[in-house]
């Protein structure tokens, strides 16, 4: 619980951290009804996929500098010589990054689809898919922060990448699914179980990655 | 393992990228000793300290600790947040024992500086904080890297005496530093 | 006792004395079985019934799109061998099958695009395996951005042996959900387990074009970690002998 309070503490005072993904992702969301004409059904057909890749985005600027500040200060040496398991440390952090930053932004999902579609029955789904798939892809990303830790994030964005396509997919499977309302649940099933798994198994190999860093 | 050794370096050899830092290295720490690491820049002072630490492993040898070994260690990078004030930073070492802390800022004259954030401090308060760590700690083995650079002969001296009494307390110390000090302690020098 | 038999038996002084000795064996039977098998398969062999003369690309589509992710399991088995045991050899070996991974996925992607633009009249569609063979192509270019990046050896062969293998969990995942689109592209025509949906008169030709194939890739391999190992042994006594 001790980590949980400093990560927060720590975050309170950083707030483009947290603020700044959350503002790109609306940011996105307002933009896409500028580019396309203003009628509502050509709106709704490219709705879906904007707004999964707006999560992705935003989620891969929020674990932009996941370590690199506790690399350079030092303080990942010092947890690792404490030895209090550093993997659950790890997953506690990408935990209370998705408290601040995927929770508001779907949340923000669950809105905009309702402004778009006007459709309660098809926006409600929106908002526990979002929550999925903002979760997995903080772990994807933050992977891959890890292994481009002081070297950009972009690296790190473009070797995890071919990670997050699949979850995309899913998502788009997903909203098909969820419009002709056949098999729904079966996705969000799926994609709860693949997050069960990575919530796992993502914290245990950054923590061999980091260590590695730190050598 | 004899009865009260920290740690026990068996033949430890270190190479990096094929370039040899240091070969064949044994000595072992007990409790109530200290032992000092000297060498020029680049010998490999702070790789020697990170191996006895576990974060770097050696090409070659291996490195015993004790079941109950603890370890405080203090290196170049301060671990401190600079955007938050003294007060936070000190929440997050997670020093608890009030009475101690208390009595340590007066001693090194921080307490007046509470609330400011660590960015405005200077150098050398920096340095003060950070060695809270050192002067809280709850371990039996103190490791610190060049612990005496930055300090006013004040605090140089209140260190001194600090890790002087903590070794009389029966505890580890291992340290590098390039500035001369009463430290009673063991010599290794490291020159490849 | 694994692992002072693997230490034994892949140091790099040995392996490189191996190759030097197989290397022109190889070379020159894979080369033979190839040409062999690519001029019975272009010129001895029957027009396709459907597809004309635009199926015989496959003698070099097949070959490619099936080492694209044998190489990339072969990558994944040395970085657990090197994780685990501490081999350099195989984190040299990592490396060296990167750049080669890429290169055949890239005459996969493109040769299968020569192909469809004939048989299926289109050169891109986003289809299971085109789009899965893509990301596989864009693992490998991540790879091998991620080891330049960095300076020190061993920090690099360490990352990129966990992305390797983190890669290598995903590829079925991959495989999973691009299966679910729709697709075009045909199922394969040699498994392991099932008679060969192919006419044999064009199967053996293949069969002997993708052995061909695979033994000309292995030399490549070989001399790119022959390559690697001069590059990071290159201070090691027995290599300024050697050399």
């Amino acid at each position: 619980m001790e980590i949980l309070k400093i990560e927060f503490l720590k975050l309170r005072k950083k707030t483009r951290i947290w603020l700044g993904p959350i503002l790109v992702f609306w940011l996105i969301m307002i933009a896409y009804p500028l580019t396309v004409e203003l009628l509502q059904d050509r709106l709704q057909i490219g709705f879906f996929s904007v707004l999964w890749i707006a999560i992705l985005i935003s989620m891969m600027l929020a674990t932009e500098d996941i370590f690199t500040e506790d690399y350079n200060d030092g303080s990942l040496e010092q947890t690792i010589i404490q030895e209090s398991s550093f993997q659950v440390g790890i997953g506690l952090k990408v935990f209370v990054y998705w408290f601040l930053i995927g929770i508001p932004v779907s949340l923000l999902s669950f809105i905009f689809s309702f402004g778009t579609t006007q459709n309660f029955e098809l926006s409600l789904p929106i908002f526990p898919l979002s929550l999925i798939s903002s979760y997995i892809f903080l772990n994807i990303f933050v992977l891959g922060n890890s292994l481009s830790l002081n070297k950009g994030s972009v690296l790190g964005a473009l070797v995890t990448m071919p990670i997050a396509l699949p979850v995309l997919i899913v998502l788009g499977k997903g909203m098909t699914a969820l419009q002709f309302d056949i098999n729904f649940e079966s996705f969000i099933l799926l994609l709860l179980g693949s997050l069960s798994i990575i919530i796992v198994l993502i914290p245990i190999v950054v923590s061999y990655i980091i260590k590695a860093h730190l050598e | 393992m004899t009865d009260n050794s920290l740690i026990i370096a068996n033949n430890i050899s270190y190479k990096i990228n094929e370039n040899k830092l240091f070969h064949n290295l044994s000595f072992d720490i007990k409790g109530g000793r200290a032992l000092h690491i000297k060498g020029k820049n680049g010998s490999g002072k702070s790789t020697l300290l990170r191996i006895i630490l576990g974060i770097t492993d050696p090409t070659k040898g291996s490195i015993n600790s004790a079941a109950s070994l603890q370890i405080c260690y203090l290196g170049h990078k301060n671990a401190l947040k600079n955007y938050l004030t003294m007060r936070d930073n000190i929440h997050l070492l997670q020093l608890n024992n009030h009475i101690k802390l208390n009595k340590y800022l007066d001693l090194i004259g921080l307490k007046k500086h509470l609330d400011v954030t660590v960015s405005s401090l200077s150098f050398g308060q920096q340095k003060k904080l950070a060695l809270l760590r050192v002067f809280l700690n709850s371990s039996n083995l103190l490791i610190l890297d060049e612990p005496f650079v930055g300090l006013d002969d004040d605090t140089h001296e209140q260190l001194t005496q600090f890790l002087s009494n903590e070794l009389i307390e029966g505890k580890g110390l291992i340290f590098t530093s390039h500035i001369p000090c009463q430290i009673k302690s063991d010599l290794l020098e490291l020159n490849n | 006792m694994i692992k002072k038999f693997i230490h034994q038996f892949a140091s790099p002084k040995t392996f490189l004395l191996q190759v030097e000795r197989s290397y022109s064996f190889i070379f020159f039977t894979s080369l033979c079985i190839y040409v062999f098998s690519i001029v019975w398969g272009l010129l001895f062999t029957p027009e396709d019934f459907v597809q004309g003369n635009s199926y015989r690309i496959m003698y070099l589509h097949v070959p490619a799109s099936f080492l694209s992710q044998s190489l990339y399991i072969a990558m994944a088995v040395s970085s657990v061998t090197y994780l685990i045991w501490r081999v350099k050899l195989a984190a040299y070996l990592v490396i060296a099958i990167a750049p080669i991974g890429a290169m055949t996925t890239f005459i996969a992607l493109i040769s299968g695009s020569i192909w469809g633009i004939p048989t299926w009249g289109t050169w891109w569609q986003w289809d299971a395996r085109i789009t899965s063979t893509l990301i596989l192509f864009i693992m490998y270019l991540g790879l091998i951005s991620l080891h330049n990046s960095f300076s020190n050896y061993e920090k690099a062969d360490k990352l990129l042996s966990w992305l390797v293998i983190v890669g290598a969990v995903n590829i079925p995942i991959i495989k999973k959900s691009v299966d679910w689109w729709s697709t075009l592209h045909q199922s394969a025509s040699i498994t392991l387990t099932e008679k060969p949906s192919i006419d044999p008169v064009m199967l053996y030709p293949l069969i002997g074009a993708i052995i061909g194939f695979f033994g000309l890739i292995v030399c490549l391999i070989l001399m790119s970690s022959k390559n690697q190992i001069f590059i990071r042994e290159k201070n090691k006594s027995w290599v300024k002998d050697y050399v």
